[in-house]
């Protein structure tokens, strides 16, 4: 259970007496049964009869909903490691599987009309969208190289399939080809990455991996450096930073729009909170040789500020929403990238990062439930001028949708606000004064984009033929609770921070730890 | 009312915006008339509240009055902490009393969506009225980004032709200021955790930090320079002024007025909470620099408005000008030019807030705003000649008037620092003259040569009970300006103490004295 176990032990194999599971363990996998189970049932289901389709959206949302409470009801409890040591249940698996749900759950329910009127309502699209949400659960609960892959590729394929979703449609096509081509490669690199990782090191699981580089007298070799690079650049293609970015506008552009909103948010969320486990697990700020740190770290800091530059200002020329969009998302990376280069050097560690990815979670979900309920027939670009006039024509939507927009441009009293004034503080706190500059200036920049969307809807008049909205009360009520959200978490955000920070303080925080030590002696 | 008395200064603050959200589900009937009672009720409310304020403030003290203290943030030391000053009560007062009257002129102005104007009007006295009362230096930041969105849509939604350019300019101008501002802050509340072992984001405890102050680009020089770069250009101080015009001729008049009348005064009011005090090693060392800006933001501000064909940009350079002012009078760091700065910013409130309305008035009527449409104005509307010649006198600061207890105190503030500083500023009194009578002139006066104009009504009765408040207080504001003095001198005396302990201990003239000399001529 703990982690005293040797390397050598843990080079055996399999010992049976591992794999029972305590009623502690049992308990903690309750989600995992739960999005599992329902899902294998759904899919059994829906293949067997054909009159259960149009159930399969209600399943969806039950099992979702299932699993959300099910991880909630967990928070309270302590970590629980499994199978091995392979998987940890901890605060930061339990939260990020709330957001998946969520994620899932909005997503879906702006699908629903959606596909109707799409005529691609097949009960496949849910069925996929659990699989993945299953990927993203077993890759934030991950401990071990391995099965943050099988994870990984559980979630991206079934996505890769979502994406291309409209087969009609040439441009999904296009996008569902790309990601999955650039992104199985990017899944080679990770692995190769690991297999160099455990060369190094000896093993494969996280744990083991940090105490070795911890330990005495070790002088982490070049297999060491080119492997914890490889895997993470792995990372850095999956949440999209520069120079890994190229991928995102297309694939966002081609995918259904909730499905852009599902990506943009599960895929994101669930890849960050895994770079935090390896980022910390390779020992970047805690126990690193000099020399490796700082190389890690000058990487880090080229690809975080080239990201939020190369985002921001791409972001400029676009008036495709979805690609505006996209590169808007380019650029949160980068300012995620800021908090985990700099968490392990200030007090509040990866805490800033996870309500980060919270809040972006929220305003996204939102932002793509309004795209979702504006879409055009068969999707085909929705762009800025089909925005003008919005407010008259449907007030609603245009000012949660300005209230997303404001979130994003990080304008008080949002979440947007709240989170990026965490994350910027704590790197001026570790002494990121630069890169705070640039993400501030970047931020600005940001202001301009973010702000022609608002131009169309407030300040146009309503175009000629305009877009038609899709009527959906499920759509309306799921905007309604993320606009809430976005407003509540900006005004009052101390407990969403308190409880990132305690999520610090699990698995990965032991390593934070470490680094905070380290920093004190310096000063 | 216990409640409201500990809380007085959370209810005048988010009474506004409560009332106005609450004014949303009003029926939209036909021009939206019950939206635009219910904002001046709304808004008269406030001004009631305010007035509690003024009567129970106590004049002789220096401290912070009226707090309010609530955790927000607590692992950053980020609290809900509010308190008044003799400093701040006054800009409180000019926003509440603006308020009304703003709203009430834009009765007639409005016709399109008239629930969200009035709506963003009422939330943007919300993030005012939060800017001034707050004492923490964090909460002041989420105000003053707060109303950067009801400003941004009034302009927006609301204003001339090119309105979308000049919204979009006004916000991204303000957001690069603040942004640098925002990392300055987090620098300072960082600090305060190495210095004292927590986290605070008070304001009076962020005054205790010592930071090494020598030199042009120490840390108290660059820290300054991020906080004074966020309120140059809301004042706005020359070089950093371009948004202004743009902004001001395309905003509605209802935007104009508030712009004008409390927006800028943000900016001199950062820079008396918060740059001046945290950086007052730093402040030493760039009072020339800002000075110097300081005039030529009058002297340039002054030319510039002299050519300009149109008379709202006239007022908005003329606004330039009058703000150089405020920032020479703060820079001068003695308790002359101080007072009469503060005193300048409620000045500039309510000679360019009538300004703006008066300009508006004619534009409603006319549909142009050009100089040479009118002449022989007074022919027609006698009544809006007489009032737009006080206004005018009081802008050129014609003694008796609120403008020239302000400039004065500032000339002879920057006198004792400087005296060719002040005798270069001093023309930009007669420039000042110049292009205000000369508009005037050829507005007013001349004969009756456009035939459109002479069918003009004069000023209806809602127009001037709009104006009349602003005429007293003209008038009161020049002739008693003890009235005024009297609850802001401890204020300023221990703004000065903190700032330049030298001038405040080797100055034994105040204010009080000073101006009562003013009020003799």
């Amino acid at each position: 259970m703990d982690g005293n176990v040797s390397i050598p032990a843990a080079l055996t194999t399999i010992r049976p007496e591992l794999l029972s599971l305590s009623a502690e363990q049992l308990m903690a996998l309750g989600p995992w049964v739960l999005a599992l189970g329902g899902a294998l049932v759904l899919m059994l289901a829906a293949a067997a009869m054909k009159r259960w389709k149009g159930v399969v959206p209600f399943f969806f949302v039950l099992i979702a909903g299932a699993t959300a409470w099910s991880a909630t009801r967990l928070v309270g409890g302590g970590e629980v490691l499994l199978f091995n040591r392979m998987m940890v249940v901890d605060r930061l698996t339990l939260v990020m599987t709330v957001l998946f749900s969520v994620a899932g759950l909005v997503s879906a329910l702006s699908s629903m009309r959606y596909l109707d009127r799409e005529g691609l309502q097949h009960p496949e699209y849910y069925i996929l969208m659990l699989f993945s949400m299953i990927g993203m659960m077993s890759m934030v609960s991950a401990l071990d190289l391995i099965v943050i892959f099988v994870a990984l590729e559980l979630m991206s394929i079934s996505v890769y399939v979502l994406v291309g979703f409209r087969r009609a449609d040439r441009r999904a096509n296009e996008a569902a080809v790309k990601y999955f081509v650039l992104g199985g490669a990017a899944s080679a690199v990770y692995l190769y990455g690991s297999a160099l990782l455990y060369g190094a090191t000896g093993s494969i699981q996280i744990q083991d991996i940090l105490s070795w580089v911890q330990g005495a007298g070790q002088q982490p070799s070049l297999l060491f450096v080119l492997g914890s690079v490889l895997v993470l650049f792995g990372f850095l293609f999956k949440v999209a930073s520069f120079p890994f970015h190229m991928w995102m506008p297309d694939v966002y552009e081609g995918a259904p729009a909730p499905i852009t909103g599902f990506m943009t948010t599960g895929i994101k969320a669930a890849s960050f909170a895994t770079l935090i486990r390896v980022v910390s697990g390779v020992g970047y700020g805690a126990g690193l040789v000099e020399s490796v740190q700082r190389h890690l770290h000058d990487l880090l800091w080229i690809s975080a500020a080239l990201t939020m530059v190369v985002g921001n200002v791409v972001a400029l020329t676009q008036i495709q929403l979805k690609r505006m969009l996209a590169y808007s998302s380019i650029a949160h990376t980068g300012y995620l990238l800021v908090g985990i280069l700099t968490a392990p050097f200030s007090a509040d560690g990866y805490g800033p990062v996870v309500m980060y990815l919270v809040t972006y979670t929220v305003m996204n979900l939102g932002a793509f439930a309004v795209l979702t309920a504006l879409a055009k027939r068969a999707d085909s670009g929705l762009n800025l001028h089909d925005l003008a006039g919005l407010s008259r024509k449907h007030p609603f939507l245009a000012f949660a949708m300005a209230a997303f927009i404001f979130s994003m441009a990080g304008i008080p009293p949002t979440a947007g606000f709240a989170a990026k004034y965490l994350v910027f503080s704590n790197a001026v706190q570790a002494g990121e004064i630069w890169l705070t500059v640039i993400a501030v200036l970047c931020s600005a920049i940001s202001v301009y984009y973010y702000l022609r969307v608002l131009v169309f809807m407030y300040m146009r008049e309503p175009a000629e033929a305009g877009v038609g909205i899709v009527q959906s009360k499920r759509l309306l009520a799921a905007l309604l609770v993320m606009l809430v959200l976005t407003i509540e978490l900006g005004v009052f955000p101390a407990p969403l921070m308190r409880l990132a920070r305690t999520l610090a303080r699990s698995t990965p925080a032991r390593v934070v730890q470490v680094g905070m030590t380290e920093v004190e002696a310096q000063k | 009312m216990a409640w409201l008395d500990s809380h007085l200064l959370s209810s005048l603050t988010f009474f506004p915006l409560a009332w106005a959200v609450l004014g949303l589900a009003l029926p939209s009937d036909q021009g939206g008339k019950a939206a635009k009672w219910w904002a001046l009720v709304g808004s008269l409310v406030t001004f009631w509240l305010s007035w509690i304020l003024y009567t129970r403030f106590q004049a002789d003290s220096a401290q912070f009055q009226f707090g309010e203290l609530a955790p927000w943030i607590p692992a950053l030391g980020i609290s809900y902490r509010l308190g008044v000053d003799g400093i701040s009560l006054w800009l409180i007062l000019l926003t509440t009393f603006l308020m009304p009257i703003v709203i009430l002129g834009a009765f007639s102005a409005v016709e399109e969506r008239v629930k969200g104007f009035f709506f963003l009007l009422l939330a943007l006295e919300t993030g005012m009225l939060g800017a001034f009362v707050t004492l923490d230096a964090f909460l002041f930041y989420v105000f003053w980004e707060f109303m950067l969105i009801p400003m941004y849509f009034l302009i927006g939604i609301w204003g001339g032709k090119d309105r979308i350019y000049a919204s979009m300019k006004f916000f991204i101008y303000t957001m690069v200021g603040s942004l640098l501002m925002l990392v300055a802050l987090f620098y300072l509340m960082n600090q305060h955790q190495v210095q004292f072992g927590e986290y605070s984001a008070a304001i009076t405890d962020l005054y205790r930090l010592k930071l090494d102050g020598a030199g042009w680009f120490s840390v108290q020089g660059v820290l300054f320079l991020a906080f004074a770069l966020a309120f140059a250009i809301k004042v706005p101080l020359f070089p950093l002024h371009t948004w202004l015009p743009d902004a001001h001729v395309q905003a509605p008049t209802a935007g104009s007025v508030v712009l004008a009348g409390v927006l800028l005064k943000l900016g001199g009011y950062g820079f008396i909470r918060l740059a001046f005090p945290l950086f007052p090693q730093a402040v030493a060392q760039y009072q020339q620099v800002f000075m110097i800006l300081g005039t030529i933001a009058i002297v340039y501000g002054a030319w510039v408005a002299m050519v300009q064909p149109d008379i709202k940009k006239l007022v908005a350079y003329s606004s330039v000008s009058h703000m150089g002012y405020v920032v020479l009078g703060l820079f001068s760091l003695n308790t002359v030019g101080v007072s009469g700065s503060i005193y300048q910013m409620l000045n500039h409130g309510i000679s360019t807030g009538a300004l703006f309305l008066l300009v508006g008035m004619i534009y409603e009527r006319r549909h142009t705003r050009e100089i040479s449409e009118f002449g022989g104005i007074t022919k027609v509307m006698p009544l809006f000649a007489v009032s737009f010649l006080i206004i005018t006198l009081s802008s050129i600061a014609l003694p008796g008037t609120n403008g020239f207890v302000g400039e004065f105190l500032i000339l002879l503030g920057t006198w004792k620092y400087q005296p060719v500083l002040a005798a270069v500023a001093g023309t930009g009194v007669i420039f000042g003259a110049v292009y205000m009578l000369w508009m005037f002139q050829r507005v007013m006066f001349g004969p009756l040569k456009n035939p459109e104009n002479e069918k003009l009504q004069d000023l209806n009765l809602r127009e001037l009970v709009v104006l009349l408040p602003l005429l007293v207080m003209a008038i009161v504001m020049g002739v008693r300006p003890n009235l005024f003095f009297s609850k802001m001198d401890a204020s300023v005396a221990a703004f000065l103490e903190r700032v330049n302990p030298q001038v405040a201990s080797a100055q034994p003239e105040s204010a009080t004295t000073s101006d009562s000399e003013t009020s003799d001529i």
